[in-house]
Formats: C-alpha cells, structure tokens, sequence
C-alpha cells in the first residue's frame, strides 16, 4: 500500500513540529525518516499512523484519504521506541492481542491464532520463549517481539519509531540487518524514524532528511550521500571540514592553498566549501598543485582508518581521515608538521544554494 | 538503553559508606519500637482487655445484641458502598489526570485532596445544609418522598466524601509512571476503548488499586466526625459501629463499648495484615523484574 503524506502541518503551542510536509512513499518500498531530535520525524509517524491529528492537511493510503479513520481503523503496524510490550502478558499472548481483540465475526479461532502466532515467533526466532514474559527478555528480543506483535495483524504498512534506538551497538547491527532482510521477504511499505545516518543509509530504500520541521531531501542512500541538497545534508550525513575562501574563476583560495574547482565560478569573495576527511590526504613534502601546511594535534588510529586532527596555518581544526597503510608509510607523530591536500575534486561549494 | 545498560541497585543492599555505626542503630530501633509499644500496642492491649473484662459471655453478648448487629450490618453496608463508588470514581480521576492533558487538571488534582484538608465534621455538616430540612434541596427530596440526612443514603454520601482522596491518590502515580504507550499499542493494534482498559491498563493497576481499596475501606469503617453530624444517632437504624461505641461509652457500658471497640481495631489489623501481603506482593513483582533486567 502507498502512502501519501500531503500539506501535513502540527505544530504543538508555539512550536512548529511540522511546516507543510509533502511526500509519496510507493509501495513496497522501506523508507527512513531522518533528522536530528526534535525535526519532527516521530511527529510526522504518528500522524501517518493516526495516533495524532494533523493541524492541516492529510494522509492517503493508496489514495484514500484518512482524516476519518481512527487508529484502530487503519490497520497500521506500529513499533514503539520503547517496545510498549504489554507487560503483564506473556509473548505469546503479546503477539496474539491483535487478533483477539477483533469483533467476534472478523476473529480468527483460537487454533487459527496460535498458529499465526508460532508462525510469527518463529520468523523471528523466539519461538522457544512464547511463555516468556516480557521482563524476562534482553532488549533485542523484546524489540522483535513487537515487531511480531505489530506484524500479526497483517498490517498494510508498517511504521517503526527509533526501532534500534534503545539497544547496544551490536545487538543495534544484527536488528539492522535483519530487518533489512525481513523486508526483503514480506514487502509492506514500511517507513522507520532514526537519527542515525549510518543505519538510515544501510537499511532504507529511501531516505528522507528532515530538519526543524521540513524536509531537506529525499532520495536514494548513494544519492543523499554524494548529492547532498543542502548545506543541513551535508552535515547531517557524516564529519566535514569547512573551508572560507575566495573564488574566482576556477580557482578556490583558502590562505595559501589554492584548489582547482571543475568548473568556471564568477567572483566570490566569502565562498564556503565543504570537503570530507576522507577526500583530504597528508604528505611529509609539498608534493602535490595545491596544498596547505598544519600541525598534528591528535592521532586516533583504532580501526580501519586512522582519523588525524591537525590545525591549519590559518588556525582551523582540519580532519583528515587516511588509511592505517598510509599511517604506517608516513610515520606520523603528534606534532609533526604535514601537508594537507585534496585527493581529488569531488568537493562541494555552497554559494546561495548553488553545488558542484 | 536506559534497562540494559545501568546496573540496577538491589534493593535491600547497601553502601557500607551510609551506614551508622551499631549503637546508633541499636538506639535508634529501640527507641522507634519503645514509642510504638507505648502509642500503639498498649491502647490496643487495653481494648481488648476492657472488652474481655466481664468474661467472653459479656463479650459476646455485646455484639450479637440486636442495636450492635444493626450498627455492624449498616457499617458494612455504607463501607461497602462507598468503597465500590470511590472505585469508579477514583479510577475515572486518576486516568483522567495520569493520561490526559486538558484545561482545569490542576483544579480537579486539587480538588481530589480537598477531603483531607477538611474536617470531616465540617464534610457532615455541609451534606446537612444541602440535604436536610431547611436545606438547598429540601423541596426536591421532599417531592421525590425520600430521606438522606439522618437516614443510610447520607451516611453513605458522607463516607464517600471523606474517604473519596484514597483511591485516586493511590492510582495517580502509578497511572503516571505507566505513560500511555502500551494503550496506544492496544489501540494500534486495533482495540476499542472498553477492551483497552479492561484488558491493558486495568491489569497494570490492579496491585495500586487493591492497596487504594484495603486503605479506603479501613477508614471507610472507622469514620466518624462526618457521619455522626448526618446520622441522628437513632439506635438500631442509623448508628455505625465507631457512633455506637461512643454511645455505649457515654451510657457507662464500658465493657460493652470496649467489646464493640475491639471488633473495629480488629477490622484495622486485619487491613493492615492484607495490606502487608499487597506491599510484599508488589515489592516481590518488582524485585522479579529488577533480576531478570539485570541478567
């Protein structure tokens, strides 16, 4: 089932949550709503699902309006940040709410229920604690138990609000996955809320990024990621180093470097480009066209690559992301002085909303 | 993150750093234990042996005599009454007050306290302004042919007013605590409102609401000031067990006022036995879930 979201407004006394929010999600598709606490994101889910009103506006799914259907009437899955698992049920009887809550004409037989139920639990393998309660399960569990439990009432869209929010680093990347695979397998148009850039890019089909109350953009993981709409994208979606400079035709000037720019610029004194810690390289020798000379402040080398902060000659912090071979050719050390240098030209200049 | 991360503090254990060296303690038990022998287990011994005075026959001729029986049978009936109104209502408040935001929550969450700040005499006296002969709605009972003051409907009346805070008071927090999120799950999930209560939050509450009843029930026995002003004391009809004491006391019957007497301080241990075994329930449910959040 599609969703359309259209001209949804909400704002709470003074504080706008929502400004006029447009947006069509097909079917079948896993969408994330992304953005920083407070954008709104959880706002705009519970209004999809109907557990809140719009001020204006309305939400369609696969063209019909809602205004009129309550909660109960749109048969929404719904995942709660905090599980919302009913506490004094065990997980059986957890996941089988749904069904046997329903008008006695529409409910299934008891055999009928627990075979949708086991169905459920075993597709997310805790077949074996269905008398469990729900204290007695680790975090990650009790996630997947609401999951089943929002899944069992075949619902046409599935809404997950921070679904990982709450659980450890790990447990956090095994969910992850495997929601991405459970979607794979049953398909319902299913949109989740995170303020994590990295699950948000891994897990969904699309991403919407959103920021005090208005979507920035919306497209594919790749698409955000390298073509970022904004300046608010761009930062959102990872570390960045600013530059101040001065361009003028195809030249970036910042303090001594000067970097080659793709195309033909007019005159800006007060220019602003980004560039990522990644896309930047150190060298001991001014070997390359354009460079700038900093010193070494921190050297953080756990993991695959080695982050460095340095300060610029003009007095900037500047982070440098390179690899652990790299580190190791280079020989570097807390306060050696190093070249820094762009790897490449993909970076990105803002200038009144204009990019390349 | 904030359940699987924190260690949760046993209750029961504690840091050496806080604790009072052993005289102190000792001092400190003894004297809390002296001052409730003296306050509490004394009186309570002296009822009883006040009752027992003139042998078990007195004893037990005192509460099966007719006027005592009525006074048992009225008490359990407005305490019985008043309890299953106090239910209602104080589960209606505390759910409108823990779940829902709307103008004048403030006024309504101080108005809940209102019967502990007043004295119950004055509580009486209003029922008696408002329903009795000269009152506001005199012309409206009287039309209607029935009586409340000096009869068993205002004792009633009176005994919900004052014990009304009890119930309500106890949900509230506990109401609170919960939030709303498992209702909007049941909701989600596709319950109506009835199903919603009866089956979700119902069951939450149900150990705060046993304790508000054990607590609401006890003083709805033991209330006096409210009900003596709307009763009339008339023997056999409208005397409660505490209004029947005093008469028996003031009649120089003293050993069949104690007897009674003792009947009521033996309802109070008794509430205050079920109310230890709900405490050490609850406080067991909970340290049940503390462990299983800690492995």
């Amino acid at each position: 089932m599609s969703i359309e979201v259209r001209n949804i407004c909400k704002t709470f006394g003074q504080f706008t949550a929502l400004n006029n929010i447009n947006l069509e999600i097909p079917t079948g598709e896993l969408v994330a709503l992304l953005g920083p606490s407070g954008c709104g994101k959880t706002t705009l889910l519970r209004i999809i699902s109907g557990l809140e009103e719009p001020d204006s506006g309305e939400i369609l799914f696969d063209g019909e309006g809602m205004a009129c259907r309550s909660v109960r009437e749109r048969q929404v899955g719904f995942v709660f940040q905090h599980y919302a698992l009913f506490r004094h049920m065990t997980v059986f009887e957890n996941v089988a709410f749904g069904l046997s809550v329903r008008p006695r004409k529409k409910r299934p037989d008891k055999d009928e229920i627990r075979k949708r139920v086991y169905e459920l639990l075993q597709m997310v393998q805790l077949e074996h604690f269905a008398n469990r309660f729900p204290t007695q399960l680790s975090g990650g569990q009790r996630q997947r138990v609401a999951l089943a439990r929002a899944l069992a009432i075949k619902p046409k869209v599935l809404l997950l609000d921070e679904p990982f929010g709450a659980l450890d680093a790990k447990v956090r990347q095994e969910l992850r996955h495997w929601l991405r695979r459970l979607h794979d397998e049953i398909h319902v148009t299913s949109v989740f809320v995170t303020h994590d850039q990295e699950e948000a890019m891994e897990v969904a089909d699309y991403v919407v990024v959103m920021n005090q109350g208005c979507i920035e953009q919306i497209g594919k993981p790749e698409e955000v990621y390298s073509k970022p709409a904004t300046p608010f994208v761009y930062e959102f979606l990872g570390n960045f180093n600013i530059f101040h400079g001065r361009v003028e035709g195809r030249k970036f000037t910042v303090g001594s470097m000067s970097i080659d720019l793709p195309e033909e610029q007019p005159v800006l004194d007060d220019a602003t480009i980004y560039i990522r810690p990644h896309q930047l390289e150190l060298d001991l020798h001014p070997n390359h066209s354009s460079y700038f000379r900093s010193h070494i402040v921190h050297i953080n080398p756990a993991g695959p690559i080695v982050k460095v902060e340095l300060l610029s000659e003009w007095n900037e912090t500047i982070h440098v992301d390179i690899t652990q071979e790299r580190y190791t050719e280079l020989n570097l050390r807390k306060g050696m002085e190093v070249f820094v240098f762009p790897k490449n030209r993909r970076m990105t200049l803002w200038n009144d909303r204009e990019e390349e | 993150m904030k359940e699987e991360v924190l260690p949760v503090t046993r209750v029961g254990r504690k840091a050496c750093a806080i604790t009072e060296p052993r005289w102190v303690r000792w001092c400190l038990t003894v004297g809390a234990l002296s001052f409730l022998a003296l306050f509490l287990l004394v009186p309570l011994l002296a009822v009883f042996i006040n009752a027992l005075d003139k042998g078990i026959s007195a004893y037990w001729a005192a509460i099966v005599e007719p006027e005592a029986w009525a006074a048992i049978k009225l008490t359990l009936t407005a305490t019985l009454v008043a309890v299953s109104i106090n239910m209602i209502f104080g589960v209606a408040a505390a759910w409108a007050i823990a779940k829902f935001e709307f103008v004048g929550k403030n006024i309504l969450t101080t108005l809940i306290d209102l019967p502990f700040a007043v004295s119950p005499v004055i509580s009486g006296l209003v029922f008696v302004l408002l329903f009795g002969a000269q009152g506001l709605f005199a012309p409206v009972i009287e039309s209607l042919g029935i009586k409340i003051i000096f009869a068993t409907p205002g004792i009633i009346l009176a005994t919900v007013f004052v014990t009304f805070p009890f119930i309500a008071r106890e949900l509230i927090p506990v109401m609170q605590e919960q939030g709303t999120e498992e209702e909007e799950a049941a909701l989600v999930l596709g319950a109506n409102g009835w199903q919603t209560f009866w089956r979700v939050t119902l069951p939450n509450i149900k150990w705060g609401l046993l304790y508000g009843v054990i607590l609401c029930t006890a003083r709805a026995m033991g209330e006096f000031g409210a009900v003596s002003v709307v009763s009339g004391h008339i023997r056999g009809l409208t005397n409660t067990l505490p209004l029947h004491v005093e008469i028996l006391y003031n009649e120089y019957n003293f050993s069949a006022a104690f007897a009674v007497a003792s009947l009521l301080a033996l309802i109070a241990v008794l509430t205050l036995i079920i109310k230890s075994i709900v405490e050490w329930q609850t406080q067991r449910k909970l340290s049940s879930q503390d462990e299983s959040k800690t492995n």
